[in-house]
């Protein structure tokens, strides 16, 4: 296939290529997200029992507590963070959480074009994610 | 955003990680939120302090940000703990007060003057129109609305990124055309006590989500509008009010509140109303000097009753200078608690399944974050609980 490109913006500067995840549920990363293995365990989310680690985590925005901010910080450093995160709408705990865990992030990208599965390439010194490959089904 | 020279020498990192860090966070969400500049804050106020509410998490990044020589350039402040140094500690679990002593130990590495309160406001007379980065929304709506000084609500880790650098991104709130009311709201009914003006903050955080609000009917008791400031920052992203007068002209957008506004408000939060509560607490926010007098002639000569306990919270500054009131209240079997509240410690390890307070915020989270039914009454009266002979 052709790449399919989506234009956003830089948040925190960085290049990866890995598998998407995607929601088009909000995540909080304090209590949605166990600090020890990268899993969602917020109930009733749609990403419920899937791991973040190496992903292209693709979501609208976070919520909940600043704490969330720090989870992100200490999964980084158990090596359990996304490679890179893709929001639609950028909010200061997911921000604050990618600086300091140093994980690529860009936003003002339409997500829905993304699908759990797909191959993408985030060049966050540009802001933009590139589609390399569909998810086989 | 316009950066002077040393602000771009300090996001290239020549002074280092933490500064480095810090300096991103503050740019970034100035970007984020639109501003054109940082600008330069007389204190900050962080939260997240309490290991109840943190856990594990932030221990190892507030290390990392000590490690790394991260120090505050303003006077800074903390939010309360999870126990206080004299009771809680005692009947908490050691592991508990292990967590909580390395957390705080970051923070003072860092230069934090350990002030655990959530009213830093009772430390020392604020300026007005001095811009501030302070975390805890409580004391963010009393600053801006009571004391005028300009905040925007801060969250733990950007307010410490603010402090480590002595700036915050100019926005929101610290603009002036943004700090002009754009709701009226009319209370048609007397505020008799401060638990109606938690109930009433409650009511309209729910209604008026960010809007600035004029409120008619209030009184000029600092005290009442500080329990208006916590219920209405609880459930809403209001920053500030303004206490207006009845001549004030209509706004575009009017909200008028009834007796039975209230009424049902309270009715919610209680939701234990007719059971014996296993705590009665005060000093949500942590009590002012007055309020510590105001609790010590209510039990003046009498006796907290056997299986009720009767906590006071407020700073170690306060809990210093109201010594006379601090010790009536212990003679009647009360514990005055420096630097901790219940929502942020273990009441549910400490056998509480019912609290009773004057708070309309602790009402409001105690069924979840304490994991405990709710009594709301004004103080006379749960002290009148608390209390026999």
């Amino acid at each position: 296939m052709k790449p399919v490109t989506l234009k956003g913006r830089v948040i925190v500067e960085g290049h990866c290529q890995a598998e998407a995840l995607v929601s088009l549920k909000p995540i909080s990363f304090l209590g949605g997200v166990d600090p020890a293995d990268g899993k969602i365990i917020e109930r009733k989310h749609d990403l419920c029992g899937m791991c973040i680690k190496d992903k292209i985590l693709c979501f609208p925005h976070g919520h909940g507590s600043t704490v969330g901010s720090y989870v992100l910080y200490s999964l980084a450093k158990k090596g359990l963070a996304p490679k890179a995160i893709v929001n639609q709408t950028a909010d200061p705990v997911v921000v604050v959480g990618a600086i300091i865990a140093n994980v690529p992030m860009i936003d003002q990208v339409d997500i829905k074009k993304i699908r759990t599965g797909d191959t993408v390439e985030v060049d966050a010194c540009k802001g933009l994610a590139k589609i390399l490959r569909r998810r086989e089904t | 955003m316009q950066l002077t020279r040393e602000e771009e020498r300090i996001l290239s990192g020549e002074q280092g990680w933490a500064n480095q860090t810090c300096m991103k966070i503050l740019v970034r969400l100035g970007e984020l939120f639109g501003a054109e500049k940082l600008i330069p804050i007389t204190s900050a106020h962080v939260s997240g302090i309490s290991y109840k509410t943190l856990g594990d998490a932030p221990i190892e990044y507030l290390k990392a940000m000590a490690d790394a020589n991260a120090e505050v350039k303003v006077k800074t402040t903390l939010n309360p703990q999870s126990l206080d140094p004299e009771y809680l500690i005692r009947k908490l679990p050691i592991e508990l007060r292990n967590k909580q002593l390395k957390i705080l130990k970051q923070f003072d590495r860092m230069g934090m003057t350990e002030s655990l309160t959530c009213t830093p406001y009772y430390l020392g007379k604020l300026r007005r129109g001095s811009h501030m980065a302070w975390a805890e929304s409580s004391a963010v709506v009393y600053a801006n609305s009571v004391l005028g000084a300009w905040t925007n609500r801060e969250g733990g880790p950007s307010a410490l990124a603010a402090a480590i650098i002595g700036k915050t991104p100019d926005y929101g709130i610290h603009k002036a055309e943004n700090r002009q009311p754009n709701c009226l709201v009319h209370v048609k009914t007397d505020l008799r006590n401060e638990t109606e003006y938690g109930a009433l903050g409650i009511h309209l955080g729910r209604l008026l989500r960010d809007k600035i609000p004029i409120i008619q009917g209030l009184q000029k008791d600092n005290d009442r509008l500080k329990q208006l400031s916590a219920a209405i920052a609880t459930t809403g992203m209001t920053n500030m009010f303004k206490a207006g007068s009845t001549t004030e002209r209509k706004k575009t957008e009017t909200v008028e509140i009834e007796s039975n506004d209230l009424k049902r408000t309270i009715e919610e939060l209680n939701t234990a109303s007719n059971k014996k509560p296993d705590l009665v607490f005060i000093g949500c926010p942590h009590c002012s000097y007055a309020e510590m007098e105001k609790t010590a002639q209510l039990v003046k000569g009498k006796k907290v009753k056997q299986g009720i306990e009767l906590w006071v919270c407020t700073s170690c500054h306060v809990k210093e200078a109201a010594t006379d009131a601090v010790k009536q209240i212990e003679k009647s079997g009360g514990h005055v608690l420096a630097g901790v509240c219940t929502v942020v410690s273990w009441t549910e390890k400490l056998g509480i399944r019912t609290i009773m307070t004057n708070s309309a915020k602790t009402a409001y989270y105690a069924p979840t974050l304490s994991k405990a039914d709710a009594i709301l009454a004004p103080m006379e009266e749960c002290l009148k609980t608390a209390l026999q002979g």
